[in-house]
This record gives C-alpha cells, sequence and structure tokens, in this order.
C-alpha cells in the first residue's frame, strides 16, 4: 500500500515538474505545480502510513491503553495539513501573479517576460 | 531576559492588531510598525549583550508544555543573537526608509514586511526541520509580496520567477524533511545529528541540504533572485540581501550538523563555485542593483566556504563567519539604501553623490567594508581564514578564494572609479531626511562592527594605532582650507618622528626620514592649492600612516595590516588626478593582488598562528621557505614596479597631481623595498627547485633596470619618461639587494636616498614646467631656461645625481655598485645592468635639452616661473643634493655598521671625508673640486668661442612649401631617438602590457558568455535549479 | 526540443533519486518514538481524542501559527496586489466604480434557491466541524473552509453582494491576535508558548475539554473562514465582464 502510494505520489511530482518546465503558459505552470503538490502530499502520507492499523483517533473503538499499536503515525498527517495549507497560500499568490500579469503586459506567456536579464 | 518567543510572538501580535484598526490611520499603522521592531532590535541587543557579557549560556525554549522532540524547540545563544540583532535593525532601518511606500501601500504592505522579519528570525531560533520548512514558506510568500513595493513594472516578472523556483524548491525541501523523518523517527535537528542515523550516505540529507542551499541562491541556479535584486524596491533588496540571506546561511549551518559533518565539503564546493562564478559576472555589469545582487551572491558563496571549513576554523569559526557577515550585510545593506537615492542605475549615475563629502564618505566605507580592507571585520576574518586554511594545506581553495576576492576587488574598485571622477549630474540624487539617516545609521554600524571586532581580534586593534587615527581625523578637519591643514599634517608627520626618532634601527631611521621628513618636504609644494582640496588631506595621511606603520611593524598582521592601509591611501591619491581612473585601476589591482600573495605567504610560514611575529620568518620550516620567500617578494616586487609588473606605474605617476607624483615614486615605491629588505634579512638565500631565487631577483632587477631606461628614452611625456626611469632605479636597488653581500646591501639603502631625493625632486620641477606650460608632453615645450631658471637648476642637478655622473651623490651610488658587482659572481645580470647606464643619459639628456633648451615656443613667451611652493622644496632637495653628496657617511656610515651584522664581510672604511673599499677610494670632496675645476674651465671657454654666435630666432628658418601630416612631426624632439627605436625597439615591444590585457579581456569575455546563461526565461531558470540538483548529486555521489 | 529532451533528462534524473528513496523505504513496523509518545501520551496531557489535532494545535502548534500566518499573508498580499491594480485610486471609490457597470445576468432560480437553504446549513456543519475538532476528524481548517465555501456560494448567487470587508478583515485580525494571545498565555500560566494547559483538561471525550484545543480551533476556524473569504472576494472582484 505504502508502496504504491509513495511511486504515485512521486510519479506525479515528477509529472508536475515535467508540466511546469515545459509548458510556458503561466496558468498551466500554476496547475503542473498543483498536481506536483498534491505529489508531495501523497508522499508525506504514505510515509506515515502503516499496514493495519487504524486513524489516530481515541475513542470507544481505539482505547488509551492499546494506541500505541493500533494507530498510524498521526505526525505524518498533521504535517500534510500544514503542507496543503501552505501550497494553497502559493497558489494563490502565483494566481493573483497570474491575474496582474495579464492585466498589465497582456499576455500569459512566461517566455515573453524575460526583460530582466544577464 | 524577555522571552525569545517574542521575536514569533510580538511582530506576529502588531501584524494582527494593524488589521484591526479601521483604514485610515496610516500614521499610527507605521508608528505600530516602527515601535515593534524597535523593540524587537532592543530585545535582541539585550540578548546579545547578556550572551557577550557571559551572564547566561545557549538556552532552549519549549513550547507546548512539552520537551523536544514532541514538540518544537527554539534555541538562543549568542550567534543566533546577533542573527537576531541584525535581522531586526535591518528591518527597523527599512522601515524607516520606506516611510513613504509604507504610507502609500497601507497596513497589509506593514504586516507583511512585519511577518518577514518575524519569520526570518523563527529560521533563525527553530530548531525543529518542519518549523523551519514553515518560516521558509512564510519568507518565500511576504517575499512575493514585498516584491510589489517596487515601482519597477518588471518586478511583477521577477516575483513569478521566483515563486516557481522556490515552488521547486519547497518540494526538494519536504520530500527530504518527511524521509529524514522517517528514518530517524523525530524532526528534532538536534535530535537527528545526535541520533546517528542519519548518516552522510543519506539520500534525504542531501536534499534538504540542497534546498537550504539554494535558498542562498548559489551562482549558477540563482537567475530568479538577480532578477529581484534588480527591480525590487531597494529597501526591500536591503533586507534580502543583508537578513534574508543571514537566516538562509544560519539554517544551513545547522542542519550540516546531521549526518556528522559528512556534506562540509559540498557546502565548500557549491560556495567556491558562487564566489568565483558570481564576481565574474559581477565584471561585465554596468546596472548597479543587479551588481550589488551578483556580490551578494559571492558573499554568500565565500560564507558557504566558511560554514563548510568550520571542521577547521575551530574557536575562531564565529569570529570568522561573523566578521564576514557583518561586513556584508552592513555594507550591502548600505549600499543598497544609497542606491534608492540615485535616480538612475547606470554605475556612473552614482556620481550623482559627489554632491556631499558625506554620500562619499559612506560609499567608500561600504566599499572598503565589502572588499575586507582594514579596519572592517572582514580584514581580520579574512586573515583568520586564509591563515587557518593555509595551516591545513587547503591551498587550492585559499587560491580560488583569493582570486575570487580579486575580481571583486575588481569591479569594485572600478565602480568607486567612476563615482569620484567624471561630471556629476546635480539631478541625479533625491534626498529625504529619513533615507539619509538610514544610511547614516548602516555607516555608523560599520565603524562600529570595526572596532567591535578590531576588540575581539587576537592581534589587536587596528582602531587604536594613532597614525590611523589621526588620518582619519583629517576627515574630520576637512572643513579646514589648505594652509592649515598642510601645516598640521606636516607638523603631525614631523612630530611622528621626533616622537619615535630613539626607538629606529638604522635600517629603519633611513625609511623614517624619507617618509616622515621626506614627506613633509613635499609636502610644502601643497601649499601652492586653493580651497579645501577634499579628499586629499586623509588619503595622504592614510598613505604615511601605512607607511610609519609598516617600518616598525613586529608582526605579520601588523605588517600586512600597514600595507593595505598604505594601499589605500595611495590608491586614493592616484584617483585624484585628471584621467587617472584606469591607471588608478590597475594600481589596486597590482597592489591588492600582491597583497593577496603576502598573505598567502605569512599564512603559509605561520602554520596557524594567528599572530606571527616577523622575526620568526627565519624559523619557517625548510619544506615551504622557498614557497613563502616567493609568494612575499612577488608582493613586495609589484610594489616596486619591478618589470613584469611594472604596467600600473607610468600612468599612475604620470597622471598624479604634481604634488602626488613626487610622494608616490620618491616615498610609496620604498614601502615594496623596505618588505624586500625585511624579507631577505630574516630569510636569507633560499631555492627552489634548486634555483636560486636570489639569483632570480638578480635578473630581475637587471632587466627591470635596462628595459625601464630603454622604455624612458622613448617617452614624449616628462613624467612618463620620470616614471619609467623610476622602474629603472628600484631595478637596480633590486639589483643591489639581491647580490646579497654588504656593499650590494649598502648600495641599494644609497638608491633608496638617492631616488627619494631626486626622482621627488624632478617629478616637482617637472610638475611645475607641466603646470605653467598646461602640457606634459616634452616636444610641445622648449627654450625655458631663461623664463624658468629655478626650474632649470633643479632639473640639471636632478639629472647629473641621476645618471651618476661626477661629482653629485649618483656617482657615489655608482661607486659602491661597481665596487658590489666586481664582489659578485654573476656575469651576465652584470653586463645587462652596465649596459642600461648609459640609456639613463639618452633620456636625461632629453628631459633638460628639450624641455628647458632650444626654441621657446611663442605661446610661451609670458610664462613665469613655477609657483613658490614649488620651487622652495626643489632648491632644499638641490642642497641636500650636495651635502649628501659631499658627505655620504652622514647617512651611511651607520648603516654600513648595522649592516656589519649581517653581512659581516666586506664592509667600507670610513676614514675621515675619504671610503675605500677593497677596490679603491673614493673621496667625495675631491672629486667635486675636480669636477668642479673641469666644469668651470669648459665653460669659460664655451662662452669664449660663442661670443659672436648669431641668435637664431624661431621663425628664422625656410620651410619648404611642404605641409606636414602632424604638426609635432615637424619638431626636432618628436620621437627623438627614432635611430635607436629602430635597433632596441623590439625590446620595448608592451608585451608585459599585452599579457594583462589580455587576462583582463579573456576574463571579461568569459564572463560575457556566461551571462548569457541568464536568459531571463523563469523557465530556464527553473531548468537551472532543477540541474544544479541533479549535477550536484552526481558529483557528490561520485566523489564519495 | 532540445529543452523539452533537456528537461525530460532532468526529471527522469530526478526519478531516479525518487527511486532511490522508494528503494531505500521500509515501512515501519512499530511506532518511532515520537509516534509511541504521541499514541501513549496525548490524552493525558492534552486530553484530545483526536491525536492529530492535539498535534496541530498544541505539541506542533507553532507551525499552524506559521501556516495561519501563510493564509494571512496570502489573503493581504491578494489584496495588495489586487487593489494596487486600481493605481491611486482608493479601494472603495474603484468598488463604486464597479458598481455602475452593467449588472450580471440574473441568477438561476435553483441557485438562488438553493443558497438560501444550503448557507445556514453550511455554515452550521462548519462551526460542527470546527468545535468538534478535538474529537473526530476535523478541526479549525477544515471547518473554516467550509465556512468559506458558504460565503463562495452566496458570491456565486449575487457576484455584486458586499459582504462587510471590514467585518472579515476585523474577524481575521481578531482571531489571528487571539491565536497569539492564547499562546503567550500557555507561556505564562501554564508550561509554555501555546501550552493547551491554561484551561481545565475535562472528561477525556467530551465537547469542553482538552484544555485550550477547542478554543484555539474557534479561532483558527473563523481566521480560516476569513481569510479564504477575503481573498474569494478580492479574487470576485478581479472578474471582467
Amino acid at each position: 500500500m505504502a508502496y504504491i502510494a509513495l511511486a504515485t505520489g512521486f510519479l506525479l511530482i515528477l509529472i508536475g515538474l515535467y508540466g511546469a518546465l515545459t509548458h510556458s503558459h503561466i496558468l498551466r505552470m500554476i496547475v503542473a505545480f498543483t498536481v506536483a503538490n498534491t505529489g508531495v502530499n501523497l508522499v508525506l502520507v504514505g510515509v506515515g502510513y502503516m499496514g493495519g492499523r487504524t486513524a489516530p483517533i481515541l475513542d470507544k473503538a481505539v482505547e488509551v491503553s492499546a494506541a500505541a499499536q493500533r494507530i498510524i503515525d498521526p505526525l505524518p498527517q498533521a504535517l500534510v495539513l500544514t503542507a496543503i495549507v501552505i501550497g494553497l497560500g502559493v497558489t494563490a499568490l502565483m494566481l493573483t501573479y497570474a491575474y496582474r500579469l495579464y492585466v498589465t503586459r497582456g499576455t500569459l506567456d512566461i517566455s515573453r517576460y524575460t526583460e530582466l536579464k544577464w | 531576559m524577555v522571552s525569545a518567543l517574542s521575536f514569533i510572538a510580538l511582530p506576529l501580535g502588531t501584524a494582527f492588531t494593524l488589521g484591526l484598526l479601521p483604514q485610515g490611520m496610516q500614521r499610527v499603522n507605521y508608528l505600530l510598525t516602527l515601535l515593534a521592531l524597535a523593540l524587537l532590535s532592543l530585545i535582541a541587543a539585550s540578548w546579545l549583550l547578556a550572551f557577550a557579557a557571559g551572564e547566561i549560556a545557549t538556552q532552549q525554549i519549549f513550547t507546548a508544555g512539552t520537551t523536544p522532540p514532541f514538540s518544537i524547540n527554539l534555541q538562543i545563544g549568542m550567534a543566533e543573537a546577533a542573527g537576531l540583532l541584525l535581522l531586526n535593525l535591518t528591518g527597523l532601518l527599512s522601515v524607516i526608509y520606506l516611510r513613504d511606500t509604507l504610507h502609500q501601500q497601507g497596513a497589509r504592505a506593514m504586516a507583511v514586511l512585519l511577518i518577514f522579519i518575524m519569520a526570518l528570525s523563527g529560521i533563525v531560533l527553530t530548531r525543529d526541520l518542519f518549523n523551519l520548512f514553515v518560516f521558509i514558506e512564510l519568507t518565500t510568500i511576504a517575499t512575493g509580496g514585498l516584491i510589489l513595493l517596487s515601482h519597477d513594472k518588471r518586478a511583477l516578472g521577477a516575483g513569478f520567477k521566483y515563486l516557481v523556483a522556490t515552488q521547486i524548491i519547497s518540494i526538494t525541501l519536504l520530500i527530504g524533511t518527511i524521509f529524514l523523518y522517517h528514518d530517524s523517527g523525530t524532526l528534532n535537528i538536534d535530535g537527528m545529528a545526535a541520533g546517528g542515523l542519519i548518516t552522510g550516505e543519506s539520500l534525504a540529507l542531501f536534499l534538504v541540504l540542497i534546498a537550504l542551499i539554494l535558498e542562498l541562491k548559489p551562482f549558477p541556479a540563482n537567475g530568479w533572485a538577480l532578477d529581484i535584486y534588480e527591480s525590487a524596491h531597494p529597501a526591500f533588496s536591503a533586507i534580502l540581501s543583508a537578513a534574508a540571506a543571514t537566516a538562509a546561511l544560519f539554517a544551513v549551518d545547522r542542519l550540516l550538523l546531521v549526518g556528522s559533518n559528512s556534506w562540509l565539503p559540498l557546502a565548500t564546493a557549491v560556495g567556491v563555485v558562487s564566489f568565483v562564478g558570481a564576481n565574474l559576472l559581477a565584471l561585465v555589469q554596468r546596472n548597479d542593483r543587479r551588481i550589488l545582487g551578483y556580490s551578494s551572491i559571492a558573499q554568500m558563496g565565500l560564507l558557504l566556504v566558511v560554514v563548510g571549513q568550520r571542521d577547521i576554523l575551530g574557536e575562531s569559526y564565529l569570529f570568522i563567519a561573523g566578521g564576514i557577515l557583518l561586513a556584508h550585510a552592513i555594507a550591502k545593506a548600505g549600499l543598497f539604501w544609497l542606491s534608492g537615492i540615485i535616480v538612475a542605475r547606470d554605475l556612473s549615475d552614482w556620481r550623482a553623490l559627489q554632491r556631499n563629502p558625506l554620500y562619499i564618505f559612506a560609499f567608500a566605507t561600504f566599499i572598503a567594508m565589502l572588499v575586507g580592507l582594514p579596519p572592517f571585520p572582514g580584514f581580520y576574518a579574512k586573515w583568520d581564514l586564509v591563515h587557518l586554511l593555509a595551516a591545513h594545506d587547503r591551498i587550492a581553495l585559499l587560491l580560488a578564494l583569493l582570486f575570487a576576492s580579486l575580481l571583486e576587488a575588481l569591479f569594485l574598485f572600478r565602480w568607486f572609479g567612476y563615482v569620484i571622477k567624471g561630471e556629476a549630474n546635480p539631478e541625479g540624487i533625491i534626498c529625504a531626511r529619513n533615507k539619509l539617516g538610514v544610511i547614516a545609521a548602516a555607516t555608523v554600524a560599520a565603524w562600529g562592527v570595526a572596532y567591535l571586532w578590531g576588540e575581539m581580534a587576537l592581534q589587536g586593534n587596528l582602531l587604536y594605532s594613532i597614525p590611523l587615527l589621526a588620518a582619519l581625523a583629517f576627515l574630520l578637519l576637512e572643513w579646514l582650507a589648505v594652509p592649515y591643514k598642510n601645516v598640521l599634517a606636516i607638523s603631525v608627520l614631523l612630530g611622528w618622528f621626533v616622537v619615535n626618532y630613539a626607538d629606529y634601527n638604522p635600517l629603519q631611521l633611513i625609511f623614517a626620514v624619507i617618509i616622515l621628513v621626506g614627506g613633509p618636504l613635499i609636502l610644502l609644494s601643497s601649499f601652492y592649492a586653493r580651497g579645501r582640496r577634499i579628499g586629499f588631506y586623509p588619503a595622504t595621511m592614510l598613505m604615511f600612516a601605512g607607511m610609519a606603520q609598516l617600518i616598525v611593524a613586529k608582526s605579520s598582521f601588523d605588517f600586512f595590516a600597514a600595507w593595505e592601509i598604505l594601499t589605500i591611501g595611495s590608491y586614493y591619491l592616484i584617483l585624484r588626478g585628471k584621467a587617472s581612473e584606469p591607471h588608478a585601476i590597475s594600481y589596486i589591482i597590482f597592489s591588492l593582488g600582491g597583497a593577496f600573495l603576502m598573505l598567502t605567504g605569512f599564512a603559509l610560514a605561520a602554520a596557524g598562528d594567528l599572530n606571527f611575529l616577523l622575526s620568526n620568518l627565519s624559523e619557517v620550516a625548510p619544506a615551504v621557505a622557498p614557497w613563502v620567500f616567493l609568494l612575499l617578494a612577488i608582493g613586495f616586487m609589484t610594489k616596486t614596479a619591478a618589470i613584469g609588473v611594472h604596467i600600473w606605474l607610468p600612468g599612475a605617476h604620470a597622471e598624479a597631481e604634481s604634488d602626488v607624483s613626487p610622494m608616490l615614486s620618491g616615498i610609496l615605491l620604498k614601502a615594496g623595498l623596505f618588505g624586500l629588505m625585511v624579507l631577505m634579512l630574516e630569510m636569507g638565500r633560499q631555492s627552489l627547485y634548486g634555483v636560486d631565487l636570489t639569483h632570480v631577483m638578480l635578473w630581475i632587477g637587471a632587466l627591470s633596470a635596462l628595459l625601464g631606461n630603454l622604455m624612458a628614452a622613448f617617452q614624449e611625456d616628462a613624467k612618463r619618461l620620470l616614471a619609467y626611469s623610476s622602474i629603472a632605479q628600484l631595478g637596480y636597488a633590486l639589483f643591489g639587494l639581491a647580490l646579497m653581500n654588504h656593499l650590494g646591501w649598502l648600495l641599494a639603502l644609497m638608491f633608496v636616498i638617492n631616488h627619494f631625493i631626486y626622482k621627488s625632486m624632478l617629478f616637482l620641477s617637472v610638475g611645475g614646467v607641466a603646470k605653467r606650460t598646461g602640457t606634459r608632453l616634452m616636444y610641445r615645450m622648449g627654450g625655458l631656461i631663461t623664463l624658468m631658471p629655478l626650474s632649470f637648476i633643479a632639473v640639471l642637478i636632478g639629472i647629473i645625481a641621476v645618471s651618476g655622473v661626477p661629482p653629485l651623490s649618483g656617482f657615489g651610488g655608482r661607486w659602491i655598485f661597481y665596487n658590489a658587482i666586481m664582489t659578485a659572481e654573476y656575469r651576465l645580470p652584470l653586463i645587462i645592468i652596465f649596459l642600461a647606464g648609459p640609456i639613463a643619459f639618452l633620456y636625461l639628456f632629453r628631459l633638460i635639452h628639450t624641455i628647458f633648451l632650444g626654441q621657446l615656443k611663442d605661446e610661451h613667451r609670458q610664462l613665469r616661473e613655477a609657483p613658490f611652493w614649488m620651487i622652495l622644496p626643489q632648491m632644499i632637495f638641490v642642497a641636500c643634493l650636495m651635502v649628501f653628496a659631499l658627505v655620504p657617511g652622514l647617512a651611511l656610515k651607520r648603516v654600513d655598521h648595522y649592516l656589519l651584522q649581517y653581512f659581516p664581510e666586506g664592509g667600507l672604511s670610513w676614514d675621515g671625508l675619504t671610503i675605500t673599499s677593497h677596490f679603491g677610494y673614493w673621496s667625495p670632496i675631491s672629486i667635486m673640486v675636480i669636477v668642479g675645476v673641469i666644469f668651470m674651465t669648459l665653460f669659460a671657454w664655451l662662452l669664449f668661442v660663442n661670443r659672436r654666435a648669431q641668435k637664431v630666432k624661431q621663425f628664422n628658418i625656410v620651410f619648404a612649401a611642404e605641409r606636414p601630416f602632424r604638426p609635432e612631426t615637424t619638431h626636432f624632439a618628436w620621437n627623438f631617438f627614432a635611430p635607436y627605436r629602430k635597433a632596441l625597439g623590439f625590446l620595448t615591444e608592451p608585451l608585459v602590457t599585452r599579457f594583462w590585457d589580455a587576462i583582463g579581456e579573456a576574463l571579461h569575455s568569459l564572463a560575457e558568455l556566461l551571462r548569457r546563461f541568464y536568459n531571463g526565461n523563469g523557465q530556464t531558470y527553473s531548468v537551472h535549479l532543477l540541474a544544479f540538483v541533479v549535477i550536484t548529486f552526481l558529483l557528490a555521489r561520485g566523489v564519495s | 526540443m532540445i529543452k523539452r529532451f533537456l528537461v525530460l533528462l532532468l526529471v527522469l534524473s530526478m526519478g531516479v533519486m525518487f527511486s532511490q528513496l522508494l528503494v531505500g523505504y521500509s515501512p515501519d513496523r512499530q511506532l518511532n518514538a515520537t509516534a509511541h509518545y504521541y499514541a501513549t501520551q496525548t490524552a493525558s496531557e492534552t486530553g484530545a481524542a483526536n491525536i492529530v489535532s492535539a498535534i496541530i494545535v498544541t505539541y506542533r502548534g507553532l507551525d499552524t501559527l506559521g501556516e495561519v500566518t501563510v493564509l494571512f499573508l496570502a489573503a493581504a498580499i491578494v489584496g495588495m496586489v489586487l487593489s494596487a491594480k486600481q493605481g491611486g485610486q482608493s479601494p472603495t471609490s474603484a468598488s463604486e466604480a464597479e458598481r455602475q457597470l452593467p449588472p450580471y445576468p440574473p441568477v438561476g432560480e435553483l441557485l438562488a434557491t438553493g443558497t438560501q437553504l444550503l448557507v445556514p446549513l453550511i455554515l452550521m456543519f462548519g462551526a460542527y466541524v470546527i468545535v468538534n475538532g478535538h474529537l473526530t476528524p476535523g478541526g479549525g481548517f477544515q471547518g473554516g473552509a467550509i465556512l468559506a465555501s458558504g460565503m463562495l456560494l452566496l458570491l456565486l448567487s449575487d457576484p455584486l453582494r458586499t459582504i462587510g470587508h471590514r467585518l472579515i478583515s476585523v474577524v481575521e485580525s481578531f482571531s489571528g491576535l487571539a491565536f497569539v494571545l492564547l499562546g503567550i498565555l500557555g507561556l505564562l500560566l501554564a508550561g509554555g508558548f501555546l501550552d493547551n494547559k491554561i484551561l481545565p483538561l475535562g472528561t477525556f471525550g467530551s465537547l469542553f475539554s482538552a484544555g485550550a484545543i477547542p478554543v484555539i480551533y474557534i479561532f483558527i476556524g473563523l481566521k480560516v473562514g476569513a481569510e479564504f473569504s477575503s481573498m474569494l472576494l478580492n479574487l470576485a472582484k478581479t472578474e471582467e465582464r
């Protein structure tokens, strides 16, 4: 299970990177990065997965005393939440930039924004 | 102590509060922001003070009532406290600087700025890997927002490129982080380091590390960062360069703890590539902010090297890293802030700073700080770094660092040259009081840390050196008029001489007299100047301070510091000349290059001893001793302008002001000779691979003498002629030293004295003539003997002395010289140096003949004698020459005795007024009398023969009906020695000049080629970034 | 073409690196020390049944504070960027100018009615998710996002609705400030910054338990909801007609 999740996650990252580096349309780049971020999140969760265990919530099903044997690692789950939120913040920022770029220059082709170089 | 958590809670709380205030209360918002940052700076300062006083030890701050690794913890120690102070102060000053922009943009922008500073503080404090990631992301997003403070439309594109790049970085960082957690079971960095579960092989560790290194924007994966530096608001660039880079450096330093230092070589390698590459590319930049960006990247590279070498730096690690970091941060922030008040973006637009000397002072402070000149922290830090590297045999790394430092000095000093020279655009600068205040604060901070680092340095504080302080005091006296300052300068120099007179040994005394008594003599001529002559006195006094310290230096550190100080002073003096900018830059580059070789030599000799005494040079291990000798000798010979490294001299001396040229030629060049003497006295003969190095120096001396004279003969410019003649004269002195016997040394000292007197005098007279005629080209002069008789006398006496014919002191020099070479066993260099003698007659004859004899030019009929203040020292020099010619024993006798302890063989015997050697005797008085009689007889006969000669007026010549192609070609003095040129011209081919030009050209072409790499496309930059990761990985794997 | 090939090569090299990670990975059989601590100690230390919530709000509360700040930053910058669009004009006059543009075509009956019906329910659900965050899956972030989706629905049904910008910004800032202050209270009254034991831990598994976790979660929920709403509002204004 964990291997499948990790492999899928890595694949998504690679697809995302390839997309972001080959498409020169800014919106496509942003979408590609979102794909890559999803991959990263998948890897984060996948690493914490342990076969045959349950979610780290203590209730009648999982008693406190048995928790250490019953639940999966809760930390990656907490991390992934943070990672998702941060990814969202960055995506929002990139979209805003895309909007402003379009308004000021009328194009979303990243290869047109090369006035700063060398 | 206020809890270190306040660095996070306080700015956050303030940022959120700003949103609560109703709109339109910009003033309150602004004050709140200011207050928060001021408070934070105070808290950081109080922590730093407590650590410095040793009151507290490094502290852990736990959160959530649990210990790590289960909760996040922060750690604050001395380094962190200093980092926090730097971050928050930079933030505070930037907020003051940004007052208008922030008022315009409103509370949101202030909140973003506060959070940016908070996040940077978080990076410095946190010990948790994932928490580090969160803070890094916060800085990323805040950067995305703050880029928009810029008025530059291009900033938007740059910001997007930045966001794309950081996406890739954060993906790498996150993947690495989660696998590190999986492998070690903890997110706590110290836990990972202590647990030992993470080895150096760990790929996850590599990913995290490379991501953090990428945050430092290493060359060449940094196109996005450069675009931001160029287009963002300068105040933001200041934060980015000074504060954000600092925080990232803390992160890298911390993470390298994991995996037991196994990635230190990676940090070093990336660092050195960055330092060399960024400095190289900066050579071809013209945009001020972009060049500052390159320089930031270079400095980060240097710091990465320091971090990577921390295993050998030991206790000095923080001192070195802190020194370089603070120097970088303060200087870079200061320069970015300065760029904000300059209207246009080309480097030469900074000329607008000329409007106020204080701006220039701030600018010079920042540039000196970046280059790492004394007394700034970078100087101490580089000294220690180089010594420790040398002590651990990391010579290749050391040389790469010094090479890159030289490149850095090249573009920074070239920039400085542009700013000092040329016409300023009065509209080129916009001053707002808040911005000036911030820049002033940075300048004060620069000198503050200079003092602080001096206090901490093992070698003692340079700022306590009285000569240096005296020179700096002249900065405060700039408002005085020239006569007052001149009197003051002369009395300071003489006073220092009198105070120290008793402490000098005879060798030092000769140099002390030249510097501290000869200097004031030349300074007499400065009375002619009018106005305030801003910049002249601090520079002159700096040069003299360096010289005065040099001759009494006991340790290699003092010697080197003095050397650097005199170099800075003289550089600025040279730069003051009219068309001197290219020559000043070549002077400073050769000087610094030589200084770096010296530094390497000293470091090799010291073998880790940071405070190495010069007297221990004699005890250097035999394996390195010849190398030490070689490096130091080359270093000194750049100053004496030995052939091969002489190309800076002619232009520098020719273009300098009339009273500066004699100082440069007569006094400054002697610093190199003094160094050589100290070196050769301590180390004696050294051979490398079977070659006797003193023999090589003999050859260099002989060639310098021959080629210097030859080149002098073909000059049209009188001052250049004298300059080339200086090269030759110092060649003689070098030759004498290299003979390594008693008479050789006496000869060298004789030359030291003689050369000072007659070259200063000649430069003064020629300077006076040039001042009156408005040209230095000899074929434009002629017949000035009647109009400027005193100058004529000075030149006449001067050339008699130079040529070494009786009766003047030059003959004494020759006499010792011939005695000296008779005792030496080398024949071929001997012949060469013999050949050089007659050539000197050629140019000396030309000097007096073309300028003073022949036809008077029509436009010169109204000329008067040179100004009184220029004639006065010349006449004193004439008197000195006469006295020295009659009683050379006055100075030489004591030195002769002094030399006996080093060269017991072959001393002279001083018998009354007659001097006897193995080969014969020399009686100055009788020679003077005999020559006097012969001269008078011939002169009387000439007058008698010519009593009926017809005077030919200038236009009493019948021209053929031919129009000359170039008017000057009709003058008899133009290309006077054409036949000799035909015969010997091949020897004066500017091969050396061409060689150095080719090197410069190659470097610039390379930089021009490499910069194409940054094609401006955000996607390409990301490809670079990814390629950087992959290639670094492959290399790292390949090596290990 | 060459560039594509190069990118492919680089991505594949990255793939090789990732595959090395994958090969070196083996799932844990036992919880590692950190996770084991959380599994056994969370209940007694924080009183929260949802261990992930305990980690987010308490153990790694500093991360969460940063996370909330990320949203705050993003919202602030989106606001900055989009308000800068109008150049020198102030945002209020700009929205007035927008008012004078031709109105949107009327929204469909289904959407209008659905909105009226659903928004209160959505808001209530959001509140439920937030306050139960320490017991069940959910919490401030999830609940806040649900709250904001209610806002999205409102915007869809009436794009010109002005939902008190000011109010949102006050909620945003106030809850952020409250979060920081609660953290400081932890520093002053309990074991450290963001320690949840400033309030009694209560009965394990009940609504009023886990000390300050629910309180903090409420502020987080409010803040996240406000942040998202403000971003949505700002982005809505950019729509061109």
